[in-house]
């Protein structure tokens, strides 16, 4: 069951909703300059991002009514638009890093004749 | 120290992407055999087409804080009430002629389609047709001349001829008013239909 | 094209880029009709009675969206033909019957528009839906062409896999292989008819959105993760890592993010919260790209060899992230969709998405082609004429497409306010809506951004058509260690790209 958006609430949803993936890309591309170049002020700037998403998430569930299971939901942007960045970083570091190792050892992404898909 | 680690190989993540891949499809399939199951005509969401032959309406229903149609007596269309397949062939030229037509790109049907001009969900139900005595022939006048009988609301925009036959208009309104009874899980919300009964 | 062969060098293409050449000419030829159709049908909201009974709005809306798909299907199928003999190490199998394709194609495209125009409608009969016209939005094309089209892309499937099959397979060609029978296979769900207007519209979003928001959104994805190596020497391993981890990303959110498309057409409630999650995690791979984007940049310090390649897929890169990430979680979750579903809302996620996902990545190809076919030229910095024309078309181009959603973004929220939540929805409410001075006040503003889009594409052609007509100078050269050692040098001696995704 839903209850769908007041008319009251109208400017909020789609202002919310937008602030969610704006400050969810401000987050990561200050989340990832931080990481790069250690500079502090960009992870603050990252953070003070994802606290602004934060309070979007939280009043676009109240501007949509979002309640009961839909909860969920909002639990779900918070963890992952948290975590998200944190884990592709880790994961362009991976990629990367087992990129070169193996170029190193002499393969260097050449493709073998046959390759399994 | 392994050289790589197991959670970034190229291996793994092609492993993820067929997986996932495959669980979703699955998923789809699995709820698409529901759902078509749930829609097909004659079912609580799709009403059967001998629909046309009973009163439409649509309120708001509490238990499920949403709009809904409610499938009353008979009222049949155009006076004559249908055997089964009779309604079904007739919805069915409405069907072929608003395809034939090319409706959809300046109409929605079911808010799917263009936005030229009005939804087509609750046409059947729109007050704009008056009242129930005059509804089946004003729209038989309309569709079969839009452009002498047009109402534009003082948009200047007014659907063309498109040499709707007089077959061809009776199939629409049945469709339309088959069309009215599907519960689309309460759009259009607040829609106000024409009064209807007594 | 014959006008200026003599400057084109035709012969420095291999024989799946020689095809790859026709598909893009025509791909441009569509995209003009696109915007042609669309300026008309968008004069038409201010001016109703232009054209009325002769090329009503309806004709016209078909025509731009058809247009629209079909240069987007040719955009792709010239990028796969252009890249597949590089890719497999081998000539393309079946060339001679994939350019009879080509034709058959072409010539079926050429008699579907001009039935589309002069015919427009027929009787309520099965005879209409097969001969002239299917009216089901964006798949219009009578089922005569339908299975015309589902044999050329047999014929495409069978050049493309034969190709890989007889050279060597890689994880790229792989995905792009299995996208292909995705592609095809998901089309066959639209060619049927059936009176049940709701299992009618449950198959249709099949192919809209499983195409839209899945398949094509992964086959972009090969064709990037191709280009990005071969023109920024990026490593195949890292490249095809992620290839993977997109594709995994992409299916397991769009896929049921169909469901955001089954809450209003009749059926079950529980498309309501399996469409509303699944819409929220959509945009997460778009969150996961920017990582990705800036740790490459950041990494490597890539250099462009093709400087309106490069722009057209940062172009790419935001128009992506705002068109399909912000326009589409704006409206997407159901609580606010009740209101905004069937409002110029959708025109204006449409607009911005189609444009920002797969128009932009399009061009950027075509300039890659332009570069190699005219003998590998130099299109980084300090091109001739400062290169104005694309630095001209690109600008206009981005601000008529941004300026169309903005205006259509107002209409959209007049129009949902007004006539859904206020009006609810009936006729008079829909009329008080298109009334409102916001919204003809926002169709004006449509024309005049549309105008915009209209001289940026003449530009776009203008410059395609010229752009290293004069240059004398060989392309840039990467000098990254591994664009040498890992593949013969000699493919598009060039490019450029923001990152990958």
């Amino acid at each position: 069951m839903l209850s769908p958006v007041d008319l009251d609430n109208f400017f909020l949803a789609f202002f919310s909703a937008a602030l969610v993936i704006l400050m969810g890309a401000a987050y990561a591309l200050f989340f990832t300059l931080a990481k790069l170049n250690g500079r502090r002020l960009f992870m603050v700037t990252a953070y003070l991002s994802y606290g602004l998403l934060a309070v979007s998430v939280l009043l676009l569930a109240e501007a949509l009514n979002l309640r009961g299971y839909w909860h969920i939901i909002v639990w779900l942007m918070l963890a992952g638009y948290l975590l998200a960045p944190h884990g592709i970083w880790h994961l362009c570091c991976g990629t990367h890093v087992a990129a070169h190792e193996t170029a190193n050892a002499g393969d260097n992404g050449r493709i073998p004749a046959k390759t399994e898909v | 120290m392994a050289s790589s680690t197991w959670w970034s190989s190229e291996d793994l993540w092609r492993k993820f992407a067929i997986w996932v891949t495959a669980i979703m499809f699955l998923v789809l399939i699995i709820l698409t055999f529901d759902s078509v199951s749930e829609i097909k005509s004659g079912t609580d969401r799709v009403p059967p087409y001998s629909v046309i032959n009973q009163r439409i309406d649509y309120t708001f229903d509490e238990t499920r804080n949403r709009m809904a149609p409610i499938i009353g007596s008979e009222a049949p269309l155009f006076g004559a009430a249908l055997t089964t397949e009779q309604a079904e062939e007739l919805v069915t030229k409405g069907k072929l002629t608003i395809q034939a037509k090319n409706c959809i790109n300046c109409h929605t049907l079911l808010g799917n389609g263009s936005y030229y001009a009005p939804d087509l969900t609750k046409a059947w139900l729109d007050p704009a047709w008056g009242s129930e005595a005059i509804r089946e022939q004003l729209m038989i006048g309309f569709l079969m001349n839009p452009s002498a009988n047009a109402r534009t609301f003082g948009s200047g925009r007014k659907m063309p001829n498109l040499g709707i036959t007089e077959e061809e208009a009776k199939g629409i309104v049945a469709f339309l008013k088959w069309m009215s009874a599907i519960d689309t899980n309460g759009f259009p919300h607040n829609f106000q239909p024409m009064k209807q009964g007594g | 094209m014959t006008a200026i062969a003599g400057k084109l060098d035709s012969k420095i293409l291999n024989g799946g880029q020689k095809l790859a050449v026709k598909y893009f000419m025509v791909a441009i030829v569509l995209f003009v009709a696109q915007v042609a159709f669309g300026l008309i049908a968008g004069l038409q909201y201010i001016f109703p009675s232009l054209f009325y009974e002769m090329l009503d709005f309806n004709v016209n809306r078909m025509v731009h969206i058809n247009a629209m798909v079909v240069w987007m299907l040719y955009g792709f199928i010239g990028a796969v033909y252009w890249l597949v003999e590089d890719e497999s190490g081998r000539e393309v199998v079946g060339l001679k019957l994939g350019n009879i394709a080509f034709y058959v194609l072409t010539a079926a495209v050429t008699v579907v528009v001009i039935v589309y125009l002069f015919v427009q409608t027929g009787p309520g009969t099965h005879k209409t839906l097969w001969l002239i016209n299917e009216g089901r939005e964006y798949i219009e094309a009578p089922r005569w062409a339908d299975i015309g089209i589902v044999v050329v892309i047999l014929v495409f499937f069978y050049n493309i896999s034969m190709t890989f099959m007889k050279g060597r397979w890689s994880g790229i060609s792989g995905v792009l292989v299995l996208d292909l029978v995705a592609l095809a296979g998901i089309y066959l769900c639209g060619m049927f008819f059936t009176t049940n207007v709701s299992i009618d519209q449950y198959w249709w979003w099949w192919v809209i959105h499983l195409w839209v928001e899945a398949t094509w959104e992964v086959l972009v994805g090969c064709i990037m993760a191709w280009g990005l190596m071969k023109t920024l020497g990026a490593r195949r391993k890292i490249v095809t890592t992620w290839l993977y981890i997109e594709v995994g990303l992409m299916f397991g959110s769009g896929i049921l993010g169909l469901g955001h498309h089954y809450f209003w057409i009749g059926t079950p409630e529980y498309w309501l919260s399996i469409g509303g999650f699944f819409s929220a995690l959509e945009p997460i791979p778009l969150v996961a790209m920017v990582v990705h984007a800036v740790y490459d940049s950041g990494v490597h310090r890539f250099k462009s060899t093709n400087h309106p390649a490069l722009a057209w897929l940062i172009a790419h890169a935001f128009g992506n992230f705002f068109g399909a990430g912000v326009w589409g979680f704006m409206h997407t979750l159901p609580q606010i969709n009740l209101y905004t579903h069937g409002t110029q809302w959708s025109a204006s996620h449409g607009h911005l998405a189609f444009f920002g996902a797969y128009a932009t990545i399009n061009i950027a190809f075509f300039y890659l082609a332009m570069q190699k076919w005219r003998g590998n030229v130099w299109m980084s910095a300090g091109l001739a004429d400062n290169g104005w024309k694309w630095k001209w078309s690109l600008g206009l181009l981005n601000t008529g497409v941004v300026g169309m959603t903005i205006a259509l973004l107002i209409a959209g929220y007049e129009q949902s306010f007004i006539e859904r939540a206020m009006g609810g929805s009936t006729w008079q409410a829909y009329f008080e809506g298109q009334m409102h001075p916001w919204y003809i006040q926002a169709m004006q503003w449509r024309v005049v951004f549309g105008i915009v889009t209209v001289l940026g594409v003449v530009l776009l052609v203008w410059d395609l058509l010229t752009i290293g007509r004069k240059e004398a100078r060989t392309a840039a050269v990467l000098e990254s260690p591994d664009t040498k050692e890992s593949f013969k040098p000699s493919s598009t001696g060039a490019a450029a790209g923001a990152s990958a995704g």
